[in-house]
């Protein structure tokens, strides 16, 4: 038969409009054969019939914890990888046979805390990690520690953080974890000599030497040190590819004035919406001619993710900064960075609320930028300097 | 219009469609947002419409289906898995006091990929506030919501957001009714919709409906006859047409002509429904086209040999496969497969005789007009023959000229 097609007008004027506006509205798909391709599914790095198959296997032994870890941790890396936070409720789902944490195994808990992490849900994340360490047995589980120390951290809770770190046990990833503490703290000439013993080991894993490279870079940058900084961000990148570090340095580089080279930084990194904001700011500062398009994606992906009520919540931060960089609304800004820096406190969340507050010419909301920063006691040169 | 204005405007046309496809191609790929299904509610005194958006790469997840494991859905995957989407899906969503059924499908493409689009309908009056029972992808998302705007008549749109529930998939006895307000609450929820590819269907003669709709506004089908029956209140003389003096000179060449396609139609739709001949609409489709181009091309320069009858055979052997990729579309209940074939194919006959009795009688009452062979048969025939083309170049080359 023949499916009904839309006047050459219609199609012109739906094509147009959403050119220009990028509106997220819907668009009919008439399909006119059988093997035309509607839809493309995302890829998955371990084969599509093996994710099935473990599915179908879940799906008969729901019980089974460590086939359930299992799907779930797949799905978790996933969702590192792609961005994409509908792999994060899937792992979630493998887990679903454990809906009271105190029954559930540690593996499952801890699995579940890590979701939580990457959701951005921190109170139920440190909640169930505290279960988990509470359990007889179960506070020998160093990565548990190392996990709630950096929610802890991302929380702003420092002191609470080394407490944490302490009990990872000895080795790198305890004195990692406290170096990144001490440096947040103000402790810099510490942390860093701690910090570049630990990358003294040639024997260090590449993941683990960049992250230590990540944390010097963030410490140095926070320090005021720019060619530092600089080098440090490059040699992370020179190890591999590394999106945390990418996103870090892009950053970086926009605050220096030097938005091309966050452009040349993130061309090769999928389009996250962490990515997509970077792209989009850094290319209207260049005047590069991708900026129109990627501001305009991004509007609609916030516009989207909007429709939940708690999305401006979830992502405030990245909404805060669309709305100071690119929108120039300082009030909007200021509200989004507000409700961000209630749940989350990583240097980027107070530096974006000081920004909106210096934005918006408002007193007390300066004040209140400079009190949270002090009750933290984090040391920022860069906040420093908008305040 | 001048052709080469008209040109310009097709290659804006074309630049225009490009860009925005890029465009739509390039957020598709990339946008990363959670799960949400949209529902949008309309509600009147007595009667309460669902139009449904879920995304089919969460279907996939819950319902496989991508047969081949390719990663790419195509239609025909998506087309063969509608019935298991519908049942899925209605067994997921509950309206308190109002029994869902569905009555309609469709696909979109939204910034995060291609959606399915369910139209759900119910003679109920939305109670206020209205209590919705949802569970769609509770075992498979935890996270994914369904995101309610409901629309009364004259009052603003109000705006839920609806939390999948297990309880929902397991009896709907305990599942989460979620208030307009956003209000969450435990109580009984309604009973989950029929399940299955429309229910009663059969019963309601709806298969008729779907036929006699399918001739109706299926022009091509309408334009062949026509094309063949555009002579026939004439008679070929020595001395060139004639009008025909009485109506029954022209009802037998008419009711052959009409008898032959029907004849003919029916055996190849039937053919093809039981799925003994199947043959591709990329090969029916710009063949309708062709008859029609050639029906009407036999009107002015006699091309064909044979007698009209025959040729109104032939080439319904070739429309008939043409009814058959709409039956497929309209995915017929296995249990009464028979009687709704019959009844598809009763509905066209039916549309095609009001069809040809409306023809005939104008036809009849122009054939004294002076002008009638040059005009009517000939201008017919001429604008038949263009209409035939573009089609044929719209279904071979895959664009689209006419706005019908």
């Amino acid at each position: 038969m023949r499916l009904p097609r839309a006047p050459i007008g219609l199609v012109c004027a739906t094509a147009l409009a959403a050119l220009v506006t990028a509106s997220a509205s819907a668009t009919p798909i008439t399909p006119s054969r059988d093997d035309e391709v509607i839809e493309v599914l995302p890829a998955t790095s371990s084969g599509r019939s093996e994710d099935r198959q473990l599915r179908r296997r879940l799906a008969e032994r729901p019980g089974d914890a460590r086939l359930a870890a299992a799907v779930a941790e797949r799905y978790l890396a996933q969702a590192r990888e792609s961005g994409d936070p509908r792999f994060a409720g899937l792992a979630l789902a493998a887990l679903a046979a454990w809906p009271d944490p105190v029954k559930a195994p540690n593996e499952i808990l801890l699995l579940r805390a890590t979701l939580e992490q990457y959701l951005h849900e921190f109170d139920a994340a440190v909640a169930h990690l505290r279960i988990l360490l509470a359990r007889p047995g179960g506070d020998g589980n160093p990565q548990a520690w190392l996990t709630l120390a950096t929610v802890l951290r991302v929380q702003g809770r420092y002191a609470d953080s080394d407490a944490a770190c302490h009990r990872i046990g000895v080795g790198v990833y305890a004195s990692a974890c406290l170096a990144e503490n001490a440096a947040l703290r103000g402790e810099t000439a510490a942390a860093r000599r701690s910090l570049q013993e630990l990358l003294a080991d040639a024997r260090l894993p590449p993941q683990t030497r960049g992250w230590l490279l990540t944390s010097l870079a963030e410490l140095e940058e926070r320090d005021g040190r720019a060619a530092a900084a600089d080098a440090a961000y490059r040699s992370v990148l020179r190890l591999g590819r590394d999106t945390y570090a990418a996103i870090a340095y892009a950053d970086f580089l926009i605050a220096q004035k030097r938005p091309a080279e966050a452009l040349a930084v993130l061309k090769d990194e999928a389009r996250t919406d962490t990515v997509l904001l970077r792209l989009a700011i850094a290319a209207t500062r260049a005047n590069a001619p991708s900026g129109e398009r990627d501001v305009a994606e991004m509007r609609e992906r916030i516009a989207l993710a909007n429709e939940r009520p708690e999305a401006s919540v979830f992502h405030g931060r990245e909404q805060a900064m669309f709305a100071l960089a690119i929108d120039r609304d300082a009030e909007r800004a200021l509200a989004l960075a507000r409700g961000d820096v209630a749940r989350q406190r990583e240097p980027l969340d107070l530096l974006v609320f000081a920004e909106a507050a210096r934005a918006s010419g408002r007193r007390d909301a300066i004040d209140e930028a400079r009190r949270l920063k002090s009750s933290l006691g984090l040391h920022d040169r860069r906040i420093d300097a908008v305040l | 219009m001048p052709s080469s204005e008209r040109a310009g405007g097709w290659r804006a046309a074309l630049r225009a469609i490009v860009g925005a496809l890029l465009l739509l191609g390039a957020a598709a790929a990339f946008a990363h947002k959670a799960s949400d299904s949209y529902l949008q509610i309309t509600a009147s005194p007595g009667r309460v419409d669902v139009r449904w958006d879920i995304a089919l790469r969460d279907l996939d997840v819950a319902l496989d289906l991508d047969g081949d494991a390719d990663g790419k859905l195509t239609w025909g995957e998506v087309r063969a898995a509608w019935p298991r989407i519908e049942s899925y899906a209605l067994q997921r969503l509950a309206i308190e006091g109002c029994p869902l059924a569905a009555t309609g499908r469709g696909l979109e493409r939204r910034n995060d990929g291609a959606y399915a689009v369910l139209q759900l309908t119910s003679p109920c009056t939305l109670p206020t506030p209205p209590r919705i029972a949802y569970g769609l992808f509770a075992d498979v998302d935890p996270t994914h919501r369904g995101i309610a705007k409901v629309q009364r008549d004259g009052a603003a749109v109000e705006l839920s957001v609806l939390e999948p529930s297990a309880a929902m998939v397991a009896g709907g006895t305990a599942a989460r009714v979620a208030s307009g307000a956003g209000a969450a609450s435990s109580s009984p929820a309604a009973s989950a919709a029929a399940v299955g590819a429309r229910p009663g269907a059969v019963a309601r003669w709806e298969f008729f409906v779907e036929g006699i709709r399918h001739i109706v506004t299926g022009y091509d089908h309408v334009l062949f006859l026509i094309s063949l029956l555009l002579p026939a209140v004439m008679r070929r003389t020595p001395a060139g047409r004639v009008p025909v003096e009485r109506l029954s000179a022209a009802v037998w060449p008419v009711a052959g002509i009409v008898t032959a396609f029907t004849v003919a139609h029916s055996m190849t739709l039937g053919l093809a429904a039981l799925k003994l001949v199947s043959l591709t609409p990329a090969f029916i489709e710009p063949a309708i086209a062709a008859t029609i181009v050639l029906a009407a091309l036999d009107n002015v320069l006699p091309i064909f040999p044979v007698r009209r009858v025959v040729v109104a055979f032939f080439f319904g052997l070739v429309h008939g496969f043409g009814f058959a990729s709409v039956l497929a579309e309209l995915e017929l209940p296995r249990a009464d497969f028979a009687w709704a074939l019959l009844q598809f194919n009763l509905g066209i006959e039916a549309g095609q005789l009001a069809i040809v009795l409306v023809a005939t009688t104008v036809l009849f009452t122009l054939r004294r007009w002076p002008g009638y062979a040059r005009v009517v048969i000939g201008g017919g025939s001429a604008v038949a023959i263009a209409i035939g083309a573009l089609w044929f170049i719209e279904r071979t080359a895959n664009v689209s000229i006419l706005p019908f």
